[in-house]
């Protein structure tokens, strides 16, 4: 009986030991290296999540975002290239529990919160395939009062939660990248990671961008067109795609503009900042190029006959005193007050608008920027001609 | 096995779980199934938050765990523990007790919250913490009934069957609330470790014990010959138990978890893989002489399921590797894998184990050629599902790792998500005709075939 007393001893200890050992080696010990690295590196000031970005991570908890989105930027190349920053153990530390992910159908989110504009993300919640046809990410409508610019609280929690991934990396700025010391990231990889894809806002006023021959528009141009930009600027470029009312400002009505193949470029290769336009530099250069190509061959640019001398002279003095100071004086849109506004305004040497759409806008200004409606401050005969007038920037000298 | 045991079998209590086993099988596959429709035709739910993937996605792995596997594992236990130990479970009053508190308690509302939104987003852990509590008292209430058998009998009668029931319930006692409780209290990074020894513990700990006490007890029951190896069934226990809970961190290659606690979980799964060999040439020996698919349905459940061990632990063995894991980690790879374990292994041996069970419930029908049907369409399903998951993974991969844009691995994706679909049918209608075999044919005292197979 007492060996088998001490056989049963020997096993239970044995076996709890074995486990016991797991916990320690695998769960604890890690646990307490991720506290000194926490500690080392983490920023002075914590920026733990606001109420509203808690009650948006429960929305993304119990929708199950985090099984087909990681948050969890690993140190290898691949993921960098494509993510941005590998994850710190200090930007996790306000996660209870965690939603770093197993599982990538869609893309990583780690650093989600500067790729996107709040409205592309409420468009995208509220019906995935409007903004990106080929998604196969499932529509939110519940959290929508009927419309994707019609956000309940959860989708506005949801939409500030999303815009928190990854913001104390973005504040801690160099001076937290200075604190990464590598040597305490045993075995890993030094990567940095460039302007991350799709992010517009992070690549403000940029306008550097590789040159990007025109292709021709042909069918498989066409295609890629109704894969990647329909969703929004439509079938016909009218800018009036499935998602387009959900967006302020609405997409950019290409077919009622002329624009230079860099203007496109430029474009697609930095997004928009300050709108829901992506950048598209992921995309091959090829693809690109086929862009520029249907862009250019949506234009329905009517034959304007010259305006006559007085219209010119008229519109030339109604621009000057109300629109020179945002859109600039030779109309590049490098106006001194159109500096500080969050999305740059338009740029009449590159992007010829059709007299209609010049019209249309004057009169109903741009959601969404500080474009307002024009109508009660001019006549009709001054809109007229400044409509006319801003035309002749187009493919001036700077 | 002693001879002439079954009569100290609570026959209700087999018959209870092992019914409840396979309609909650046809319902947790039905979550995967539409989940899995979703992603060919994602408006297909018409916007209803009830039916939204992510939910689905929840409801499902929960069932396969907890209202098949769960279930079935306890109706083989109340057949295989009196069989080993020679007396009744502790109390048929306390077996009633936990059958409604696993399906009353525990699984049917699990599901009913999580499709409402009540849940928590982690991996094997995805029913609300109020039902964790449930899942806590299950397990106790299944040490009491099943364990002090063992204890009485001493441990120099043990068969490796009763090693993997005692540690398979006692760990799963301790692993269950470090995946389900702890990272609600431990954040971030921290709490991964953690959640990552729980999802291999959830594996390793409580499906993999259970389902190999059921290979170890069916093929000796089946063949009427003794196991090939004792010292063999041994050691496969052991560096089991060893080396199962040191995998977890290999959920989490390349992250910001100590390299060291990494690469010893990474090689914990390569001898892991050993292991598994070391088991798998035991029960192979065992079996030899019964042929690739043997008469008695029962041991042919628990060979493949062997066979699918075998398979699944080396793929896993070897995707844990640093330069394998980099280019397959996040794909559908990892969800044919997953599937080969919990679809291959798990539900193979689980079915052997149900099957031999029921058979010998005085008052349960059975019919052998309906449920011969079963196995093929579920061998047929298990095998394009994984097929199709792997060759998908490493599409996706190869995609993830070129310069092209995220969405044309999601494009590339589609067609093998529609054959995916297309597996689930098979399945689906291989657990039917699984429910069938059970409702039709004779009772025990008609048939003699199956018993004396």
């Amino acid at each position: 009986m007492t060996g088998q007393r001490m056989a049963f001893l020997v096993a239970s200890v044995g076996g709890i030991g074995f486990f016991a050992m797991s916990v320690v080696v695998l769960g604890v010990w890690p646990g307490r290296e991720l506290d000194g690295e926490t500690r080392r590196m983490a920023p002075e000031h914590a920026l733990p999540f606001t109420a509203s970005e808690l009650r948006g991570r429960d929305v993304y908890s119990r929708e199950g975002c985090a099984y087909c989105h990681t948050q969890q930027v690993r140190w290898l190349e691949r993921d960098v290239k494509r993510f941005g920053k590998p994850t710190l153990a200090w930007e996790t530390r306000f996660d209870f529990p965690h939603l770093w992910g197993t599982r990538r159908i869609g893309p990583d989110l780690q650093r989600e919160g500067v790729v996107r504009s709040d409205d592309w993300q409420l468009a995208h919640l509220f019906a995935p395939r409007t903004v990106v046809p080929d998604s196969v990410m499932p529509d939110f409508p519940w959290l929508f009062e009927g419309a994707a610019d019609r956000p309940s609280q959860e989708a506005k929690d949801l939409l500030a939660y999303l815009k928190a991934l990854g913001k104390a990396r973005e504040l801690a700025g160099a001076e937290g990248e200075a604190k990464v010391n590598m040597a305490d990231m045993e075995g890993m990889g030094d990567f940095h990671s460039g302007p991350l894809n799709a992010s517009a806002a992070a690549a403000r006023r940029a306008t550097a961008h590789p040159a990007i021959p025109e292709g021709t528009a042909d069918k498989r141009a066409l295609e890629i067109y109704a894969h990647n930009c329909a969703g929004c600027h439509g079938a016909k470029g009218e800018g009036d795609g499935p998602a387009a009312k959900a967006l302020a400002p609405h997409p950019a009505n290409l077919a009622g503009h002329e624009y230079t193949p860099d203007r496109i470029a430029q474009t697609l290769w930095n997004g928009v900042a300050g709108a829901a336009m992506p950048a598209w530099r992921d995309l091959p250069v090829a693809d690109l190029s086929a862009l520029i190509a249907v862009v250019r061959k949506l234009e329905t640019p009517s034959a304007e006959p010259a305006p006559p001398q007085q219209i010119v002279d008229l519109g030339k003095q109604v621009y000057d005193a109300n629109c020179s100071q945002c859109h600039g004086e030779n109309g590049s849109g490098d106006g001194p007050a159109g500096k500080e506004i969050s999305m740059l305004p338009a740029n009449f040497t590159t992007g010829r608008p059709g007299v209609a759409e010049s019209l249309r806008v004057l009169r109903e200004g741009i959601e969404g920027t500080p474009m307002g409606p024009w109508n009660r401050r001019l006549s009709e005969a001054e809109l007229s001609a400044v409509a006319y007038y801003v035309r002749s920037f187009y493919r001036q000298a700077r | 096995m002693e001879e002439r045991r079954e009569h100290l079998v609570e026959s209700e209590l087999v018959y209870a779980h092992s019914l409840a086993a396979v309609v909650m099988l046809f319902v947790a596959a039905g979550f995967g199934f539409l989940a899995a429709t979703e992603l060919v035709v994602p408006d297909v739910a018409g916007g209803s938050q009830f039916m939204s993937w992510g939910r689905l996605r929840y409801d499902h792995t929960q069932g396969i765990l907890f209202g098949w596997l769960g279930n079935a594992f306890l109706a083989s236990l109340y057949h295989m523990v009196p069989v080993m130990t020679g007396r009744r479970v502790t109390s048929l009053s306390l077996g009633r007790l936990l059958f409604g508190i696993w399906n009353f308690l525990i699984v049917i509302p699990g599901w009913i919250l999580v499709l409402n939104g009540i849940s928590q987003p982690l991996e094997w852990a995805e029913f609300p913490v109020v039902v964790d509590v449930f899942v806590m008292i299950a397990v106790v209430f299944a040490i009491i009934q099943f364990l002090p058998g063992f204890f009485r009998q001493g441990m120099e009668n043990m068969y490796v069957s009763a090693w993997y029931i005692v540690g398979g319930l006692v760990f799963t006692a301790f692993s269950y609330p470090m995946g389900n409780f702890l990272p609600q209290y431990v954040p971030g990074a921290r709490g991964a470790a953690f959640s990552g020894l729980w999802i291999h513990d959830a594996v390793g700990l409580f499906i993999t014990p259970l389902a190999l006490s059921i290979i170890y007890f069916v093929i000796p029951a089946s063949t009427r010959r003794p196991i090939y190896s004792h010292f063999l069934s041994m050691l496969g226990f052991w560096l089991l138990f060893f080396l199962y809970p040191l995998n977890g961190t290999h959920h989490y290659v390349f992250s910001v978890i100590p390299m060291t606690a990494q690469k010893g979980a990474i090689l914990a799964s390569g001898l892991l893989g050993v292991d598994v060999l070391i088991v798998v040439t035991n029960l192979v020996l065992s079996m030899r002489g019964s042929g690739w698919f043997p008469r008695d349905l029962a041991l042919r459940f628990v060979g493949t399921g062997t066979i699918l061990y075998l398979i699944v632990s080396i793929q896993g063995s070897l995707q844990a590797q640093m330069d394998l894991n980099a280019a397959i980690h996040f794909s559908d790879w990892v969800v044919g894998h997953a599937h080969l374990a919990m679809l291959g292994f798990a539900t193979f041996a689980a079915a052997g184990g149900l099957v031999h069970a029921w058979r010998h419930v005085p008052f349960a029908r059975f019919n052998r050629g309906v449920m011969e049907m079963a196995y093929w369409f579920l061998l047929a399903g298990v095998a394009l599902m994984f097929t199709d998951l792997t060759a998908a993974g490493i599409v996706e991969a190869g995609i993830w790792g070129s310069a092209a844009p995220w969405l044309e691995s999601v494009r590339a994706a589609k067609p093998y998500w529609a054959l995916r679909m297309a597996a689930g049918i098979p399945l689906l209608m291989g657990f039917l005709i699984m429910l069938a075999a059970m409702l039709t044919g004779d009772r025990p005292a008609v048939r003699s075939e199956d018993l004396q197979a």
